[in-house]
């Protein structure tokens, strides 16, 4: 590869000359991933196989597949990959749709209030500790907000237990996710409204399209890029998860709102059971793997 | 011009609907703010109070004069922290950014796909192996270490979006630079860079953002307490027998999202931007 040109637009010079400052310039960044991300993540899959518990620290044997027959048996594991699906999907799709009747209301607004959709992205910055703080608060069954708005719009008679229920409290937590994710919906969709060319719409209202015909034929076909990206990188996101839920309820009560990833730290860090806890983790990898997949093959055919 | 015009019934669903929007998205952070300022005595008290009774700063003075969870520590070790990580990740970012959109190089594409591939990643897996690599590597309860895991995670994005800016900025005047007498970096550093400043700001953002309210690397690579970041701080306050301190808790809060909030609208113009611009490109 030494003295052939590319097949590049004639300005890219020399091959090795480019090759060479390009390995330059991407070393220090590829060095710090490999370090954080790649090595770990292989040490992960290799511990994977043994039977290694920080609590009998020399007990450590090669076992193989004794780690992934013990996962297809384990009841608390397949809970975990339930709560991950329902917790995902209903956070996903009720963020997508409040985004966009958001992002369409803020779209009509005239220009001066535009400064509007900044207050709307704020909690999307807001720390993931803070947000699981603040709804643990609101959710308290004594002193929570929430049960008291409930309760003076008489939509319930007693405080409810949100927290320490095993239904409510997974509604909890969807709530506490969609209220930290909305705003990013929004944003994007707000671009992509942005986008749509202004005669088109003229045309369509010329034409007598009534609203309801124009999102459907007009807005929504361009928005469709958006939805399919930003969902598809919203469902990885929420299938890696952590803060909110590991304060609002820690995973509990039980395992109501254990999702793998805090199955996996619990596994770890709460009985030290760190061989299985990485094949459980590595089958999370092959997992969101896939999904990315498909989110790149949407990246690529849209933009 | 033509435009639809603005019906009363449209109107007035369009009211409705930026009404709960706004009462929806501010009311937790008023009702964060408020709590703070109460006595924990209103905390308990039912009905509730929307506005304290008694405005205090009381639990605002508890935390900072705490000596067992020094928050102003961890307050310090999260700024450090944070900026060390912007400060990396941005350079890092620009160079491999710039590579990636303007050189032609063997395996360009495959390394592109596996950064966006790593972000995917969940960060949990990797803590065991990372926990026992640090304490190999003395990096266990360090600012270099925390540093350079909060980079490893917030680069992919940076690299993607200055990628994105650079493939917007034509081609045609880097060479002209350059058939003036331009060297490459001169031609980086002087013609490319002035203009892709905002997804830079973005970037930069986004690395201050993403080390901030990181959780789970410190939780498990810091067990120092004076090394302690804010949010493994707050759970360090706040897990165990003082979890019905609500009052201190939304105090403390408010401190931890301050400084991302003030930021966040401060520089939230080139933050749309820069973001859009990035997704948009891809």
């Amino acid at each position: 590869m030494s003295t052939k040109l590319t097949k590049n637009n004639g300005r890219e010079g020399r091959w090795s000359a480019s090759s060479k400052l390009a390995a330059m310039l991407i070393a220090p960044s590829l060095l710090v991933m490999g370090m954080i991300i790649l090595y770990p993540l292989i040490h992960a899959v290799w511990l994977s196989f043994f039977n290694y518990k920080l609590t009998r620290p020399d007990d450590i044997a090669f076992t193989l597949t004794k780690n992934y027959l013990r996962m297809v048996q384990d009841e608390t594991f397949w809970l975990a990959v339930k709560n991950t699906l329902i917790f995902t999907l209903f956070t996903v799709i009720i963020s997508l749709v409040l985004g966009m009747i958001m992002a369409i209301a803020i779209d009509q607004l005239p220009k001066r209030f535009s400064g509007l959709r900044g207050f709307i992205l704020v909690p999307w910055v807001v720390p993931g500790i803070v947000v699981g703080y603040l709804f643990m608060y609101m959710f308290d069954v004594e002193v929570g907000v929430v049960n008291f708005i409930l309760q003076k719009f008489q939509i319930i008679q007693e405080f409810l237990p949100w927290l320490m229920n095993d239904k409510l409290s997974m509604i909890a937590i969807i709530i506490a996710h969609i209220w930290n994710q909305t705003p990013f919906y929004m944003l994007m969709f707000s671009a992509g409204l942005m986008a749509i060319p202004e005669d088109v719409k003229e045309a369509a209202y010329v034409e007598g399209a009534s609203r309801w015909q124009e999102f459907w034929h007009i807005t929504f076909p361009y928005l469709k890029g958006i939805v399919a990206i930003t969902s598809l990188l919203m469902v990885i996101r929420n299938f890696n998860n952590f803060p909110i839920i590991f304060t609002m309820t820690g995973g509990g009560p039980v395992y109501s709102t254990t999702t793998s990833v805090i199955y996996i730290y619990r596994l770890a860090f709460e009985q030290y059971e760190m061989g299985y806890a990485s094949a459980v983790g590595a089958v999370w990898v092959i997992v969101l793997l896939i999904v990315s997949i498909f989110y790149i093959k949407a990246l690529q055919k849209d933009f | 011009m033509i435009k639809r015009g603005f019906s009363l019934i449209w109107s007035f669903i369009l009211a409705i609907v930026l009404g709960v929007t706004l009462v929806w998205t501010l009311f937790p952070i008023y009702w964060m703010i408020s709590t703070s300022f109460k006595t924990n005595m209103d905390v308990f008290k039912m009905p509730l109070d929307l506005w304290p009774k008694e405005f205090t700063i009381q639990s605002y003075i508890n935390l900072i004069t705490n000596d067992i969870t020094p928050i102003g520590k961890f307050f310090i070790n999260s700024v450090i922290t944070s900026l060390g990580t912007v400060l990396i990740a941005v350079i890092l970012a620009t160079f491999a950014g710039y590579a990636l959109s303007r050189l032609n190089f063997k395996y360009r594409k495959s390394i592109l796909m596996g950064i966006l591939t790593t972000q995917m990643f969940p960060l949990v897996v990797l803590l065991i192996p990372l926990y026992i690599l640090y304490v190999k590597t003395n990096l266990l309860n360090t600012y270099t270490g925390l540093i350079l895991a909060f980079t490893s995670f917030t680069l992919p994005f940076g690299i993607w979006m200055i990628k994105g800016f650079v493939d917007s900025v034509p081609v045609e005047i880097e060479e002209a630079a350059m058939v003036d007498g331009c060297t490459r970096f001169q031609s980086m550093r002087l013609v490319v860079f002035p203009l892709i400043i905002p997804g830079v700001v973005a970037t930069g953002v986004f690395a201050f953002l993403d080390a901030w309210n990181n959780l789970l690397f410190p939780l498990t690579l810091i067990n120092e307490v004076a090394m302690k970041t804010l949010p493994p701080g707050m759970i360090l306050a706040f897990g165990g027998e003082f979890k019905h301190d609500w009052s201190g808790m939304m105090a403390a809060s408010v401190i931890v999202s301050i400084p991302v909030i003030v930021i966040f609208i401060v520089i939230q113009r080139y933050l749309v931007q820069g973001l859009t611009g990035g997704a948009v490109k891809g």
